[in-house]
């Protein structure tokens, strides 16, 4: 909210030390949600709603009103925050938050293809490690990444 | 029910979070003019006390002292870039950086990690490089890839070219990175004009950045210094990350924290500038309380994100993009 432009810190553990991938998964949702407030309360004609709150009154809802309808998306929705209640989340198996991130983890890396570079691009790439190896006369190697 | 315009209307545009005032903002500045001038900083390179020699600054060639008056400071401000695009391998992955819009990247570096599939404790592996950069890739959130982790499976000096091959060929979205000298964040560079498609192109669109971290209090260490002369020839965004540690490494107060760590971004922005004038440069910050109970570096603790706010805030004063510690 000071306005940084880049708020780094997602996805480790113990004071820096530690990577792990579900923290990373669920640290993306909770900068999702910090955007989501950053983003503020616009106050408009159309959100003070004050058309909308005459007609409900004291004894109807706004659940099946149109406005809401269409701009239920709006609202902040977590994919691994569990809003449900404590029955039906044991329903579903009591899961934690921290292994529910871990499978989606998985299945982001199971499924997820970023764009490959070219061939030659892959291969420049690699002749420059190599010319560094050697500039620097370390061990050459090549593990799988 | 017809409700007319309003005749300009002030909105607050969201949420915001007001830490220093104007008033407090300019003593920051002037404690740290003042800092710089009569204390001076250490400058470990020779070539950088060269620069700084040859502009004007008075330098102790035996103690590496380099005392810069106001005047550089404030000129060197002056034409740093306020804003700039972190670019990606494609249009749709560039990221605008200015004034106070927010976002976020993850943390680096980890020296070990919980492994995905067995949870066990271990150090990280060129795959994991790998995987850390296809995950970041895919997250809406991270609107740029900070390597995450380093390669321990290869030879340490050669680490920074093995994840730079990891990241780049697991993520479209721009790469920052760490490459501890001058002459890897060369060969970053070399990779970089591979995937932007030459020199010319990657300079349009510069794809990869570099952090550097001054040791405090007040010292520019070698690797720091090549990393940003080599950064501003090479046209690549520096980001300046101080680490200073209240009550360690720098004051018990907050405030004299934060004119320690101003000191050293500002001596950073004035060799960039004096390297090449326009260099972009970035006000960044590691810097927190040591818990002296425990001597540990307290990264989610209050003061750090106070310390953080007030960094964002004196990075706007200076009209310079901020990465701060989000905890």
């Amino acid at each position: 909210m000071a306005g940084a432009n880049l708020i780094y810190g997602l996805g480790m553990m113990e004071m820096g030390v530690t990577f792990d991938y579900g923290q990373l998964v669920m640290d993306n949702e909770f900068a999702r949600m910090i955007n989501y407030c950053v983003n503020g309360i616009p106050v408009t004609d159309e959100t003070l709603s004050v058309d909308a709150i005459k007609e409900v009154g004291s004894f109807n809802d706004f659940v099946t009103r149109k406005e809401t309808f269409e701009h239920m998306r709006s609202i902040s929705h977590p994919k691994l925050i569990d809003r449900r209640v404590r029955e039906k989340w044991e329903a579903q198996g009591s899961t934690n938050i921290y292994d529910r991130s871990i499978e989606e983890a998985k299945h982001i890396l199971a499924r997820h293809t970023p764009p490959p570079l070219s061939d030659d691009a892959r291969a420049e790439l690699k002749a420059i490690v190599e010319e560094t190896e050697s500039h620097l006369g370390v061990e050459k190697t090549r593990p799988e990444f | 029910m017809r409700r007319n315009i309003h005749a300009g209307k002030l909105g607050s545009g969201g949420f915001s979070l007001n830490t220093l005032t104007d008033d407090e903002l300019y003593e920051i500045h002037l404690a740290t003019l003042e800092v710089l001038e009569k204390t001076g900083i250490f400058v470990e390179d020779e070539d950088a006390l060269e620069i700084f020699h040859a502009n004007g600054a008075k330098i102790d060639k035996k103690t590496k002292i380099v005392k810069l008056p106001p005047y550089i400071i404030e000129d060197t401000l002056r034409s740093a870039p306020p804003k700039f695009v972190m670019a990606g391998r494609r249009p749709e992955d560039d990221f605008v950086v200015e004034n106070n819009r927010v976002g976020f990247t993850n943390f680096g570096e980890g020296i070990q990690l919980n492994d995905l599939d067995t949870g066990e404790l271990r150090a990280p592996t060129k795959m994991d490089v790998g995987m850390s950069a296809k995950l970041g890739d895919f997250l809406s959130e991270i609107s740029v890839y900070n390597r995450a982790m380093g390669a321990h499976n290869v030879p340490a000096e050669v680490a920074p070219v093995h994840n730079a091959e990891a990241i780049f060929n697991n993520t479209t979205k721009h790469v920052m990175i760490g490459p501890f000298s001058g002459y890897l964040a060369r060969q970053i560079v070399k990779m970089a004009q591979v995937v932007a498609g030459g020199e010319q192109a990657l300079r349009e669109r510069p794809l990869v950045s570099f952090h550097t971290c001054p040791v405090s209090p007040l010292r520019l260490v070698q690797d720091t210094c090549e990393v940003i002369m080599e950064s501003a020839k090479a046209g690549m965004m520096v980001n300046i990350i101080t680490m200073a540690m209240a009550g360690a490494s720098s004051s018990i107060h907050l405030a004299g924290t934060l004119v320690d760590h101003n000191a050293e971004l500002l001596a950073s922005v004035a060799l960039s500038q004096l390297t090449v004038k326009g260099a972009p440069i970035m006000y960044g910050s590691s810097t927190t309380a040591m818990d002296l109970r425990f001597a540990t570096a307290t990264v989610g603790a209050p003061e750090c994100a106070m310390i953080n706010a007030a960094v964002a805030r004196l990075a706007r004063f200076n009209s310079l993009p901020s990465f701060v510690a989000g905890g």
